[in-house]
């Protein structure tokens, strides 16, 4: 099993902030900020150092929670501060950028780490489309083909146009290309039908999070079943999982921290909004309408000692068949980094060996 | 101006009489506006494709919002048969339609505030800043950002005096939004009255082609 360390920039307020998403830029402490993005290379240097495979970065906007609203951004300095460690953008919000411009950074950033970076390009939930006022209805669509796209100006070689039907452009030629060819590791992330669908079509891998291993393994099975249908097997590592982990010396430690988490998103829209969002949200697992869930922390799948989690972690590559766990060690926006300097000291000596035979 | 045709009347408030011309046909959509005159503008008939708009004249072009006053508009809308209504103040009536909005709030569906005054912190107006504390009408406040009239941090004062209210900027107008860009000011309202705060989540298309 790869392990994946999903860094948020922990973002310590020095003062209260309001409770509403968007949250108010005017609440932004620049210090706080700074030091936010210091910390990450410190704690991720210690990251490296322990042993993990992959450093991973996401995409989050207008609020403190998860500080790397480019996530492109974020892995550039990542990369020029870390030696070894591979970093996975996962990712860019493929329908809110112009996809020529994405194929063209991410061959950047492959050439310059010299191949040590991976790719989750994805869709985003449908308050994410908010940020750039994004239709949440033509996300799906946008993503496909802004993926299609991406994927064929790093392979073609020849300039090209594209008349898509929400991209069009007469001519495409991108300098750099990948540096691993034909270009690095992919993965379409998503539980969707759709998502799981194109991941297959196109032969790249695909990424599901935070819900229950048994859940979870029914978007992978649809997955596995569909690379057959196009007559390829995926590798384990081409499936990856993210989740919050809570770990403690004991398993009463561990629930302990998760009885003190407050169980609501640290962020929550107007409830008018919500409802909007929710009205279009087309979010399902392998086909099955999934809940629209907004609001609510995200679950906790793996919790407890080391003996516990290392169990937890055998049973969700059988019910998964996940090669990479990507980890969430504390929540982020949490304003206490204690707990999280201690899981990470504990998953590094006593469940990061043990993980290597799973 | 508009397509749907119109018709000027006025109503008496406290022996004042206060034009207004009518147009359009819709949920009614009251508009008060900054100055004297009732003449309809382009962007009035925008609205009336949408919207029944009862175009006030300023009541007060001084920006009074006595309570006399407010009254007495309140009671003129019902005199017309207006139930509830949308409502649009501009620049010095922002402070009339605030006022009327916190008093009739059961009626005000919601509140449209196009580049309203200075909230002075030295001279501050006691009556508007009361009304807008009293507001619990979902509140929309529009800028131009090439109004000189204003300091520069007006709109956050207002959005921080109204929670939950949404401030907009109007790219390349002046005080005058609504005059300067109908298209942008009509679009931006249209969503805001129909949605409320909804109007966040785009309902924009961007297929180009089929």
């Amino acid at each position: 099993m790869k392990v994946s360390f999903f860094e948020t920039a922990r973002y310590l307020p020095p003062r209260p902030l309001p409770t509403e998403w968007p949250v108010a830029s005017g609440a932004y402490d620049t210090e706080a900020g700074a030091a936010a993005y210091r910390g990450m290379i410190e704690r991720l240097r210690h990251v490296e150092e322990l042993g993990f495979d992959w450093i991973s970065v996401s995409e989050h906007h207008y609020s403190p929670r998860i500080l790397t609203p480019s996530p492109i951004v974020a892995a550039a300095f990542l990369a020029a501060h870390l030696r070894r460690i591979t970093i996975a953008l996962l990712g860019p919000i493929v329908p809110h950028s112009n996809p020529v411009r994405v194929a063209e950074e991410l061959a950047m950033l492959d050439t310059m780490t010299e191949g040590r970076l991976v790719v989750g390009l994805l869709r985003g939930t449908a308050n994410e489309a908010m940020t750039y006022d994004l239709n949440p209805e033509e996300a799906r669509e946008r993503t496909d083909e802004g993926m299609a796209l991406i994927l064929k100006a790093w392979t073609e070689p020849e300039p090209f146009g594209w008349q898509g039907r929400h991209f069009q452009y007469r001519t495409v030629s991108i300098w750099p290309r990948p540096r691993q060819q034909p270009h690095p590791p992919t993965f379409a992330l998503g539980t969707s039908r759709e998502s799981l669908t194109f991941a297959a079509r196109h032969r790249l891998g695909c990424g599901v999070s935070y819900g229950p291993f048994e859940v979870m393994g029914r978007a992978t099975a649809y997955y596995r079943e569909q690379c057959a249908r196009h007559g390829w097997t995926p590798a384990p590592e081409q499936i990856v999982y993210r989740a919050n982990m809570l770990l403690a010396d004991t398993d009463e430690a561990a629930h302990a921290l998760l009885r003190a988490q407050s169980g609501e998103a640290p962020f929550s829209m107007r409830a008018g909004v919500r409802a909007a969002v929710a009205a279009v949200d087309a979010r399902n697992i392998a086909g099955e309408a999934r809940s629209a869930v907004v609001t609510g922390a995200l679950p906790t799948t793996f919790i407890g000692s080391p003996d516990t989690v290392v169990e937890q972690v055998r049973r969700c590559r059988e019910l998964t068949g996940c090669g990479v766990i990507d980890l969430s060690l504390h929540p982020p926006g949490s304003t206490d980094l204690g707990p999280l300097t201690r899981a990470l000291e504990l998953f590094g000596t006593k469940v990061l060996p043990r993980l290597r035979e799973i | 101006m508009s397509d749907v045709g119109s018709r000027i009347d006025a109503v008496e408030v406290g022996g004042r009489r206060i034009r207004y011309a009518e147009t359009g046909r819709g949920p009614v959509l009251v508009h008060l506006a900054g100055g004297r005159g009732s003449a309809l503008t382009p962007a009035h008939g925008l609205l009336a494709r949408r919207f029944r708009v009862l175009a006030f004249e300023a009541p007060a072009p001084d920006g009074d919002a006595s309570e006399a006053l407010v009254t007495g508009l309140a009671a003129a809308m019902q005199r017309l048969g207006v139930e509830s209504f949308d409502l649009i103040g501009s620049s010095a009536s922002a402070a009339m339609a605030v006022a009327l909005a916190a008093r009739a709030h059961d009626r005000v569906r919601a509140l449209v505030l196009e580049s309203p005054p200075a909230l002075d912190a030295t001279r501050p107006d006691p009556a508007l800043a009361r009304g807008l504390g009293q507001l619990a009408t979902p509140t929309l406040v529009l800028f131009g950002t090439e109004d000189t009239t204003v300091p520069a941090d007006t709109g956050r004062r207002y959005k921080a005096l109204v929670p939950g209210s949404h401030l907009v900027f109007v790219y390349a107008a002046s005080h005058a939004i609504a005059a300067d860009r109908p298209e942008a000011f009509v679009e931006v309202v249209s969503d805001f009255l129909e949605r409320h705060e909804a109007f966040v989540v785009s309902r924009t298309r961007t297929v180009i082609l089929p």
